[in-house]
């Protein structure tokens, strides 16, 4: 096959165009990270403005417009742009290497994922430009209609989820095929790491509950600039349509947050307590569980919307009972830990950190799940206390777990530890430094949202205390760059499996080669390198045979701007959404002839 | 793994005859014209749930022969099934939700 | 075949379930569609009969309904035939009946436009008679559904015609023809089933 359009010469795995063109999932997974990560700075430093208009009351530092746009897009950002891609950047470094596959099942529509989100991502934070959404994140009608906010911020916002929506639907669809049908021989489902169970489990939320948000958005953009009265009552329409849409999804996307984060602890407390996972199927099941009963507790996020007796019993009841396979997890986290031979690496402290922080964040989850003080709660401190002890306590913790655990796998060298654990005490001290006074200011009466309070509401000093604490977690930030960056000058220097870890990304080199495994790897038990290790057996050694990989593509970027077109044409003018069809068709075309061998 | 290939091998073999597939489209046109009739006739409260059920039938039967669920991996049907079941249960809670506000669903 | 393969390449005996991943990824990408027209056709049912003015979709208060439903059982009709097409393209394709297969994409692809056209002209007809998306909320919902569902038979003529093309290289389909044209059709054929739904949803059940 010579070299036909689309296909590139190799080698050419250096360079700038090499990344643009890759198809490797390892290197789709640094770009998420770095991506996503850099998302994380921005979305902090939205936080940090956040807290130092709050630091005081009367406070002068940003107006009223800006705070809204800032709480708004703070969040989108960290939920959209940085926490779900990192749970991204993992699943897709890691996934393939941990089933013992070369790669994803569909390598391009894998690329093709990240240039989407990074499209996204641009348009929805470009929007600081001209105006940016400020009608909350879950940007209800009718503030964010037509008639209360008539700038392009609502636009922006619907056209960078949607943008965003496709992204993840295609990587969905992959990794549901990829952990479906192309694991290693012997890798049965109930042999899975659970990293690889949640991934599957977000997978198929991801897949299912986007399309009600998609209709959704399609509704307000129809509302804002095509007449249509879905979302306005005098017409025969009805806004509370547009909370159960949002919240058929949103909650969904709740779990789509924490089970990555789940799925990282389930792999670094065996390790690090150097015995098997308590319980694996219970975890495994419970994981199920709160993906199943997650679809079934939507509009808790509405019992003040007045729904009746009925659906609100039926609602605070499952919310309720999902406590039970979420306390499940937590059980079995700790009977992991029992009677262990713990190594309180970095890595493992933010780990136990999760356990705490994330159980606070679920206790006064369940607390909202009963109506009556759901009601008290609505809308004040309190409810921003509970996202940020589940988001940040939970899935962020989980998330520099992983970071610290798999760093020397993605890049052959070791982060500092020192250094490491001055970050995870910074970061945890500041992170309960932040949030649980906010426990307090809610139920003290502070509403969210508010841009400023007065003087005489007794709220200063917590405020005060919030605000301290939201610049220690940014130091806590710098020390983990710099740690980054002074890691990144090492030699690389990591062995194989440095942590003496059971599962199959460890029987690799450090950084992994561009094909994963020189010999595919054949499983025998649930922690395959333990067993292994245990029973002398010795790792196969390779063949020399050739190992075919998919050649790059320029297709997948082509296809994302012809997406990102038709995005910003809907913001500008048609004739770019127009453009932007001709690009997505000729790529797709590109794409199917494009050979692969 | 190998009773799953060769299911696999044999799904490929499977499927109808031409003469089956224009009987089936046949039968999809009457099942359409009983359902027209039904819609222009007075059948009162009787008619929703035979139209539903009408159209059903025709969901299915497109489903199970001409998608060829009928005859490939159960793991398509799963999959499939399993989104639907979901989708309708989430359009009837949504519905009930909404029409126990301005009908008369005892759901107060 | 000697050496191993990533990826997408014709490994479907290899997955470990037996099914080729570009066909699972199809079925579920359908599951999720469900969910896209579940909730589109879950806010016509949750407005259904909310209008405050008209047009009204059916005979209300001795005003004559909108919808004309001769017209529409006839583009029904169509598409239905479309299916019957289809399913015998993919008989075609698995065949090796070259002639057969390209005969039937081309009725699927008529087929298809044919219906289009009767929504264009349904569309056009409401808009003279008054009905638009800001008319009332009938109007809105009307339009956003069946106008999304058109899209999808719009996206399914394009598929199944750069097919159609694509037979008529030297190579044709190449070696897996039949398995290209059994996956647009499972496109094209849920294409179908949503219109069966909407079709007794909108049209068949009254007020």
């Amino acid at each position: 096959m010579a070299t036909v359009a689309g296909t590139l010469a190799r080698p050419a795995n250096v360079g700038v165009w090499s990344w643009i063109t890759t198809v490797d999932h390892k290197r789709i997974g640094v770009l998420y990270g770095i991506t996503a990560f850099t998302f994380l700075l921005w979305g902090g430093i939205q936080a940090l403005l956040i807290r130092t208009q709050l630091a005081v009351p009367n406070g002068t530092v940003i107006d009223a417009e800006r705070f809204n746009q800032l709480f708004t897009m703070h969040a989108l950002t960290m939920i959209f742009l940085a926490v779900m891609p990192l749970g991204a950047a993992f699943f897709n470094f890691l996934t393939p290497l941990m089933i013992g596959a070369r790669d994803v099942a569909f390598p391009r529509l894998n690329a093709l994922s990240y240039w989407v989100y990074l499209g996204g991502g641009l348009i929805l934070t470009s929007s600081f430009f001209w105006d940016a959404p400020s009608a909350g994140w879950f940007n209800y009608v009718p503030l964010s209609g037509q008639t209360y906010t008539s700038d392009l911020g609502i636009d922006f916002y619907v056209v960078g989820l949607l943008t965003l929506g496709t992204s993840s639907l295609m990587a969905a669809l992959n990794f549901t095929v990829t952990i479906i049908n192309m694991r290693a021989p012997g890798l049965t489902m109930m042999r899975l790491p659970v990293f690889v169970w949640m991934t599957l489990i977000i997978s198929f939320l991801l897949v299912l509950a986007l399309p009600p948000l998609t209709v959704g958005l399609i509704q307000l953009l129809f509302d804002r600039n095509f007449d249509t009265h879905f979302f306005v009552p005098e017409a025969g329409g009805d806004p509370i349509l547009w909370q159960h849409l949002f919240w058929v999804f949103g909650h969904p996307e709740v779990y789509i947050l924490i089970l990555p984060a789940m799925g990282i602890v389930s792999e670094v407390l065996p390790v690090f307590a150097r015995k098997p996972l308590f319980g694996y199927p219970a975890v495994v099941f419970a994981g199920v569980a709160i993906a199943f009963l997650g679809w079934a507790v939507w509009s808790h996020h509405m019992f003040t919307t007045g729904m009746g007796t009925v659906p609100r019993t039926v609602f605070a009841t499952n919310t309720m009972i999902i406590a039970v396979p979420t306390g499940i997890k937590i059980f079995n986290w700790i009977g992991t830990l029992y009677g262990g031979s713990i190594r309180f690496t970095t890595a493992m402290l933010f780990s136990i950190a999760f356990i705490v922080t994330f159980t606070i964040g679920g206790i006064s989850g369940v607390m909202h799940a009963s109506p009556p003080i759901d009601g008290q709660h609505q809308d004040s401190y309190f409810v921003v206390a509970h996202i940020h002890y589940v988001l940040f306590g939970g899935a962020v913790m989980g998330i520099f777990s992983g970071i610290y655990f798999w760093f020397p796998k993605m890049t052959g060298r070791f982060l500092s530890e020192g250094l490491g654990k001055l970050h995870f005490w910074l970061m945890f001290i500041g992170m309960n430094m932040t949030f649980f006074p906010m426990h307090f200011l809610g139920l003290a009466g502070m509403p969210r949202r508010i841009y400023t309070y007065d003087q005489g509401l007794d709220w200063g000093f917590w405020n005060m205390f919030a605000t301290i604490g939201s610049y220690v977690i940014g130091i806590s930030i710098i020390v983990f760059v710099i740690n980054f960056f002074r890691s990144m000058r090492q030699p690389k220097t990591a062995p194989n499996n440095p942590w003496d870890a059971a599962t199959l990304e460890w029987a690799t080199t450090s950084p992994p080669p561009e094909h994963d495994f020189d010999v595919v790897p054949t499983v025998r038990a649930r922690d395959p390198l333990w067993y292994d290790r245990d029973h002398g057996i010795e790792a196969p050694e390779p063949t020399g045979e050739h190992i075919h990989m998919p050649p790059p593509s320029y297709y997948p970027i082509l296809m994302a701007s012809g997406v990102a077109l038709l995005g910003i044409g809907v913001l500008s003018h048609l004739a770019l959404t127009a453009l932007g069809a001709v690009v997505i068709i000729y790529s797709i075309w590109g794409w199917a002839l494009e050979p692969t061998d | 793994m190998s009773h799953a290939e060769q299911a696999s091998e044999v799904s490929e073999q499977h499927g109808l005859t031409v003469r089956q597939y224009l009987m089936i489209g046949a039968a999809l046109t009457v099942i359409t014209i009983i359902e027209l009739a039904v819609s222009y006739s007075d059948l009162g409260s009787a008619m929703v749930p035979i139209l539903l059920a009408l159209s059903a039938v025709k969901f299915v039967v497109v489903v199970a022969y001409f998608m060829h669920l009928r005859f490939d991996s159960a793991l398509f049907t799963r999959m499939f099934v399993g989104s639907f079941l979901l989708a309708l249960a989430i359009l009837v809670a949504l519905v009930s939700l909404f029409w126990a506000d301005s009908h008369t669903l005892p759901l107060k | 075949m000697a050496h191993a393969t990533a990826g997408h390449a014709p490994a479907h005996h290899r997955t470990n379930t037996g099914t080729d991943n570009r066909k699972l990824l199809m079925w579920f990408f359908l599951g999720s569609e469900c969910l896209f027209f579940g909730s589109l056709i879950a806010t016509y049912l949750i407005f259904k009969g909310d209008s405050v003015v008209g047009p009204f979709p059916h005979d209300h208060a001795g005003e004559k309904g909108i919808l004309d439903i001769p017209v529409t059982s006839t583009s029904t009709f169509v598409l239905l035939m479309s299916s019957v097409t289809m399913v015998l393209a993919v008989y075609g394709a698995q065949h090796g009946l070259q002639k057969m297969m390209k005969l039937s994409l081309l009725a699927t692809i008529l087929l298809g436009i044919t219906f289009l056209g009767f929504q264009t002209y349904e569309f056009r007809t409401f808009g003279h008679e008054g009905l638009n998306l800001g008319t009332n909320i009938f109007g809105a919902t009307f339009f956003v559904m069946t106008g999304f569902h058109g899209t999808h038979v719009g996206v399914g003529v394009i598929y199944l015609s750069s097919l159609l093309l694509a037979s008529f290289r030297r190579s044709g389909l190449g070696p897996e023809a039949g398995f290209h044209v059994e996956t647009a059709g499972l496109y094209w054929h849920f294409v179908d089933i949503v219109w069966i739904v909407i079709f007794t949803v909108v049209y068949l059940i009254p007020t």
